[in-house]
């Protein structure tokens, strides 16, 4: 798997996405493969995304997310991102001018 | 052309020799007017009135012994004004307003003048100098007087202003995972941040899923308030909330569409009560009369 990266099948054709040290989003290209890999093997329909740890979303950021939920799309797999800090989601307000193309929920207990 | 003979006395040994002379009525008369204006709200006790009178004196008496010229970076003139914004503090602190320490102060200068205008001695020539040089101490302590009072009143505002901010958005959870945030009044930056910052985490605080944001009490809207109503409502989204936008009055869906404002991907109410419906909807929550 790539670095930064740790997945863990949790159930129901969730796989859970936890970022950790190390994840480096200026490079989506790289670390898209393996993740869409891993979700094909465990049969996933839904990639959870958890932004637990994650202080700031900034363009780059962002712009990893859209660029991992547009290949969950073409999988076939729903991209829902979960515990989004209250920091982070102000910041990333002030620069969005759209929805963001991917579902967000509350916590891993609310995913619809 | 009269030539100012080595004799003649200088402005400040004129002024000196009329408070050591008159010190007694000088300061009767002041403390009595002190007492006129500070005395009838008490503001001051008589004590007080009496000891600032006082040490107004001799102060005064320490600056005019410092030089001819007054000296405005001089240690003893500092103490003169240092003295009368403690003195006019005091009287704001207790509920003074500015007329009545200004009306003292002009008080303090025209008795020097009604004293000077007794003394048959004094020339013309030495009155005007005299007046000149009352004038620059009495209107700089004026207008150090005046920038203290300005400045209780504006750390005032600000005070108010806060507590109106905070007490203008009561964020309340009315159910089990919906809060409602009343807006009132307008929406500028500095109160956007401070509103959603409060939000979002109260959103993860209290684990909230269905956000009503009600803007009965917006009076008028502008594009940059409804920028900070998306910007708001989308904040709430990336929190995994979901906000419905109520109390739209018929004047502002008017000037949120001649704005070009597109509301589309927000769920909107008329009502707060149709609101709360809307959020029990999504919750699947279902509110019935007992017996039916």
């Amino acid at each position: 798997m790539a670095e930064g990266i740790h997945l863990t099948p949790i159930g129901d054709g969730n796989v859970l996405l936890e970022p950790g040290e190390g994840l480096d989003p200026s490079d989506p290209g790289a670390l898209v493969a393996p993740v869409l890999e891993f979700l094909q093997t465990n049969e996933a329909r839904r990639l959870v995304y958890d932004l637990k740890n994650v202080r700031l979303i900034d363009e780059v950021y962002y712009a990893w997310l859209t660029k991992l939920n547009a290949t969950c799309r073409i999988a076939n797999v729903e991209m829902v991102t979960v515990n989004m800090q209250p920091a982070a989601a102000y910041a990333l307000s002030l620069t969005l001018d759209k929805p963001t193309p991917f579902t967000c929920a509350l916590d891993i207990h609310h995913l619809r | 052309m009269a030539k100012e003979t080595p004799q003649e006395k200088s402005t400040n040994q004129i002024l000196i020799e009329q408070l050591m002379q008159n010190v007694g009525k000088i300061s009767a008369i002041i403390e009595k007017e002190g007492q006129n204006i500070f005395g009838h709200k008490n503001l001051l006790s008589n004590n007080e009135i009496n000891d600032y009178s006082l040490e107004f004196l001799e102060l005064l008496t320490m600056l005019l012994h410092a030089g001819d010229k007054v000296d405005r970076r001089g240690a003893e003139y500092k103490a003169l004004r240092q003295f009368f914004t403690n003195f006019s503090q005091q009287i704001q602190v207790r509920g003074g307003d500015m007329d009545e320490f200004v009306r003292y102060v002009h008080f303090l200068q025209r008795v020097f003048l009604e004293n000077l205008e007794a003394d048959k001695s004094v020339s013309f020539e030495k009155t005007r100098e005299i007046l000149m040089l009352l004038g620059v101490i009495f209107n700089d302590i004026i207008l150090d007087v005046f920038h203290i009072y300005l400045e209780g009143k504006e750390k005032t505002i600000q005070a108010q202003q806060e507590e109106l901010r905070l007490t203008s958005t009561p964020i309340t959870e009315i159910w089990d995972g919906v809060l409602t945030l009343p807006i009132i009044g307008s929406l500028d930056s500095s109160r956007t941040m401070i509103v959603m910052e409060k939000l979002l985490q109260r959103i993860e605080s209290d684990r909230a899923r269905v956000v009503l944001i009600d803007v009965t009490g917006v009076m008028a809207i502008d594009s940059q308030v409804s920028h900070h109503l998306i910007q708001m409502i989308r904040a709430t989204g990336l929190m995994g909330a979901t906000a419905i936008l109520t109390g739209i009055r018929p004047e502002i869906a008017r000037a949120l569409t001649s704005l070009n404002i597109d509301l589309s991907s927000v769920t909107t109410r008329s009502k707060l009560s149709e609101g709360l419906k809307e959020a029990f909807r999504q919750l699947h929550i279902e509110v019935s009369r007992p017996g039916k």
